[in-house]
């Protein structure tokens, strides 16, 4: 069967990458001068708390040992405690992430539409003043550090839109529709997911707008015209879809981007979402919540390059060569 | 004496350059062809012969500027330009294009491309659009079930006989191909030129072969035009031009064909073909010419007729001129 | 077959000036051409070379000291301090002079580090070959997907806050980018000509290496240095941002983060927050010119786009010439 080993093969890439993720979150916070208890700021930490927690951490055993303790531990789904809430980490991430999910995808859908309706026409008009104004916009957008982007927003935005959390916390008092729960959670949604997606729009503009217009430079365009297709038809059945494999490409390279941004603007609005957690994490160096957070971020990534990857070969079956 | 299919009139073909000024690529070319002809055109690279059967298609790019007619069975479809010449593209002329390779898009598959215009020009569609392609693609000698391949699955050879088809498949009065063997191998060579020779008479096709490889020219084509610096320097029977051509670069292209039971040298043209950003002065190929005299580099050689069906555009070929010299 | 054959250098044959040994003119000239010719270049070179030179003499620029108090917490713009002052009464102006030289440095020395390191793999798994390449591009690959930010944000949190570690963490999480675009220029560079000459003398591995392939591929590696600059200063403000920069040094990043956790926000003091993004976006927008342009300039994409809104235009007969 056609790409049958291509599948094979990207499946195996995954998993390896998850095992490299793993093993490396393991080194990075075990394999540290001093060990991850001796910086523990928190109020109830003292010097025998600190020690009982040592004891209960197994870091007193040695790396390999721990290492074996760690994968057994993740096999069951348990990534420790929360040093500051004493809860399971594993109950600190999930619904964070159910909240962080729909904001970056509202956020990556507005910057993937308008990103590529800007690379179309840019490339298309190319030379114009149209593909000038274009190209100065995207660079521009793609230039601005998000988490600034999210705090000028916040002041522009401050009296229309809602400034943090997640939803208004009255509003479960008077009973509302799931319409009027819908709209508020989209208010709260929006500033953030504008802000990831005007920074991503502008990357995706300048790449859809330098492969297309890759594309159009091709013989086969040539031969479409000469077949007697008009322009747009050039354009939309031969060019674009030409063009859809970088695209998709470059979109995937962009997750790591996603992640930094969520990070950044749920800090910036306070959005209860995995990215926050990350954030306040760091601030407390509460490293198994941080540990968490970061073995899920980079699943996610993995996971959703994976999917980029069979995607990939709908779109040009030539990669399986 | 029939009308003939495709008619060129004074042909003239400029590009923008980026620098400021222009390019005359196509010096005032005019030819006339008859249904079911096989013609040649030849030439170095960046004579022009490329830049003409674009400019039969309208094919040219926005910093082209063309003036002349191409009158195809008697209408001049370049007079409103891109209007008027999309009409006839792929239904009356098409084109094999160089290195057919690249001519397919890479993400769609064989069949779907060359059932295309049929559904385009309204000829064929579905099941039948699909019969259709089967059959050209047997008659090219490629299996009907590799409708469904993309190209890269293809060898070159197989490409470029699925272009071939794919060129067909609006059943054309007049097919252009420009070299369309290069890059192939001699064996695939010659099987795709005997491809080219059946289809030209079982369609009734006139065919117009572009190439740079003359003995190609010698075997598919009865008349050709050689060109140089945009514009055709001598055009006849192939023969003629082969045994007794009248103009000295015709010449010299022919003999710098070794034959493989001669023992004499290559020849080659020494110098390089004259820029064409600027006007020029006198015949074209004077600098390099083994002939050239004293009128040569003043006077510009006019295309006349030596012989019935034959012109040469050279001084020498002028009685009055040579003897005045 | 036959041809037909001209003279050397006919038209539609154009000699490639790199299958001269040594290179022919040397790539270094490309940079400066590009640079001379295209606006884009520059304009990101100028305002580059500029904000280098407010770095370098920012004592002399600055109107106040960096920490010196000369006014009321949050006080907006006004004819004294353009710029208003910070929630400790400093002069934002003067901030944004001093602290464009720690968000300089970090930029350019992690960058610095990036390239040697992608530099280095790349240039070692295109030249090898084989068990080194794959070995090597598995590795690069493994990096490539796991998300940068969140790794370092974690090395930092445990490693330590001082600015040695930061530009060290970035250098680290971002060469894989270099590695992969040198890696395919040195794989095409190693099939020229002079290469091969060079392998039959019998010149060693490291010669060939620093005086045929390195000089082909440094302006690509300067062009991918210049953009992996952004990227640098955009890591430094993120880091900062999430309270992981030096704690004792002034830099853009750092003002975001200050305005932010001393809540700009409430008091709308957008003086304390403006500048420094303005300032970051800038000089990243200033890398990425420069560096595309460069780009852009190195893979020459001269093919004539087939489409076009505009048509071929029809003209008269010229006038025939009575010679």
């Amino acid at each position: 069967m056609r790409g049958a080993d291509y599948f094979l093969k990207r499946t195996l890439f995954a998993l390896v990458t998850v095992f490299v993720a793993i093993t490396l979150n393991f080194i990075i916070f075990r394999a540290t001068p001093g060990d991850a208890v001796t910086g523990l700021r928190c109020q109830f930490c003292t010097v025998e708390f600190k020690d009982q927690l040592r004891a209960e951490l197994g870091l007193d055993k040695s790396k390999w040992e721990q290492y074996v303790i760690y994968l057994q531990s993740l096999a069951e789904g348990d990534m420790g405690r929360s040093f500051v809430t004493r809860e399971p980490v594993v109950d600190e991430l999930i619904d964070p992430l159910l909240n962080t999910l729909p904001m970056i995808a509202l956020g990556t859908a507005f910057s993937i539409v308008f990103g590529i309706l800007s690379g179309v026409v840019a490339a298309w008009r190319r030379g114009t003043f149209l593909d000038w104004g274009n190209l100065s916009f995207s660079l521009l957008f793609y230039s601005l550090p998000t988490q600034w982007l999210g705090l000028m927003l916040l002041i522009v935005f401050a009296g229309t839109l809602p400034a943090s959390g997640i939803a208004d916390p009255f509003l479960a008092f008077t009973d509302p529709s799931w319409w009027d729960t819908f709209v508020d959670r989209l208010e709260h949604m929006i500033l953030p997911a504008a802000t990831i997606g005007i920074v991503l729009y502008g990357e995706y503009a300048l790449i859809v707008r330098s492969s297309l217009m890759e594309a159009l430079s091709e013989d086969y365009v040539l031969t479409a015209r000469a077949k007697g297709l008009r322009n747009w038809a050039i354009v939309w059945r031969h060019a674009f879809r030409a063009s859809l494999l970088p695209v998709a490409t470059l979109i995937a390279l962009s997750l790591g981007y996603l992640v930094a941004g969520a990070i950044l603007v749920e800090a910036v609005f306070s959005y209860p979402g995995i990215g926050l957690v990350t954030y306040d994490a760091v601030t407390e160096r509460d490293y198994p919540v941080l540990q968490g957070a970061f073995l899920i971020l980079t699943l996610s990534v993995v996971f959703a390059n994976y999917l980029a990857d069979l995607l990939y070969f709908k779109l040009d079956p030539r990669v399986a060569e | 004496m029939t009308e003939p299919v495709l008619a060129v009139e004074d042909l003239h073909v400029w590009f923008d350059l980026e620098q400021g000024g222009e390019l005359h690529a196509v010096q005032g070319v005019s030819l006339a062809l008859q249904t079911g002809e096989r013609f040649g055109f030849v030439g170095e690279s960046g004579c022009g012969k490329t830049t003409t059967i674009l400019a039969l298609m309208g094919l040219l790019p926005s910093s082209a500027s063309v003036a002349g007619r191409v009158l195809l069975e008697g209408e001049d479809i370049l007079a409103d330009g891109e209007e008027s010449v999309s009409p006839h593209r792929w239904t009356d002329i098409a084109m094999v294009f160089q290195g057919a390779m690249n001519a397919f898009n890479p993400v769609k598959r064989v069949g779907e491309q060359i059932a295309e215009p049929m559904k385009l020009h309204e000829i064929a569609e579905g099941r039948t659009a699909r019969r259709q392609v089967g059959e050209l693609l047997e008659r090219v000698g490629i299996p009907a079930a590799r409708a469904s391949s993309y190209p890269h699955e293809f060898s070159g050879g197989m490409r470029q006989r699925a272009a071939i088809a794919m060129a067909l498949a609006c059943k054309p009065k007049v097919l252009l191909a420009d070299e369309p063997t290069t890059a192939l191998d001699v064996m695939v060579q010659a099987q795709i030129l005997q491809l080219l020779i059946g289809l030209a008479d079982d369609f009734g096709l006139t065919l117009v072969l572009v190439t740079h490889d003359l003995p190609i020219v010698a075997q598919v084509c009865s008349r050709a035009a050689v060109m140089y610096a945009g514009e055709i320097v001598e055009i006849g029977a192939t023969d003629t031009l082969y045994h007794d051509p009248r103009h000295p670069y015709t010449r010299l292209l022919f003999a710098a064909t070794p034959d493989l039971y001669d023992e004499e040298p290559v020849l080659s043209i020494p110098g390089t073909p004259p820029r064409l950003d600027r006007e020029l002065v006198g015949c074209p190929f004077a600098p390099r010419c083994d002939r050239a005299f004293a009128p040569c580099d003043r006077v510009k050689p006019r295309l006349v007729a030596t012989d019935t069906g034959h012109s040469a555009a050279c001084h020498l070929n002028d009685p009055a001129l040579k003897a005045a010299s | 077959m036959s041809t037909i054959a001209s003279g050397p250098g006919a038209a539609g044959a154009p000699t490639d000036p790199s299958d001269v040994p040594g290179g022919g003119r040397g790539r270094g000239g490309v940079v400066w051409s590009v640079l001379r010719s295209r606006p884009q270049a520059a304009i990101g070179g100028t305002v580059l070379v500029l904000t280098i030179l407010v770095a370098v003499f920012a004592p002399l620029l600055a109107p106040y000291g960096p920490r010196e108090k000369v006014g009321p917490p949050f006080a907006p713009p006004s004819s004294a301090y353009p710029l208003g002052l910070d929630d400790g009464g400093v002069d934002m102006l003067s901030l944004i002079i001093y602290g464009s030289r720690v968000s300089l440095v970090v930029g350019f020395a992690a960058a610095a580090v990036a390239m040697l390191i992608g530099g280095s793999v790349g240039i070692l798994a295109g030249y090898f070959g084989g068990k080194t390449d794959i070995t090597l591009m598995r590795v690069t690959d493994y990096f490539l997907v796991i998300p940068d930010v969140p790794l370092m944000i974690v090395i930092a949190a445990i490693w330590g806050r001082s600015l040695t570690n930061i530009i060290i963490i970035i250098g680290v999480i971002y060469w894989t980018g270099t590695a992969r675009i040198i890696r395919a220029q040195v794989k095409s560079v190693r099939e020229r000509v002079y290469v091969r000459r060079a392998q039959a003398l019998g010149a060693s591995d490291s010669r060939i290496i620093f005086r045929h392939v390195l000089p082909q591929v440094a302006p690509l590696l300067v062009a991918n240095t210049v953009l992996t600059v952004a990227v640098a200063i955009f890591a430094e403000t993120a880091l900062a941002f999430l309270g992981l920069g030096d704690p004792s040094l002034i830099s853009w990043g750092r003002l975001i983060e200050n305005a932010f956790v001393s809540n700009a926000i409430t008091v709308d003091a957008w003086w304390a927050i403006a500048p420094p993004g303005i300032a970051v976006a800038v000089v990243i927008l200033a890398c990425t010119m420069l560096g595309t342009a460069i780009e852009d300039a190195l893979n020459p994409r001269l093919r004539v786009g087939h489409l076009s809104v505009r048509r071929f235009r029809l003209r008269p007969l010229p006038a025939k010439d009575p010679q």
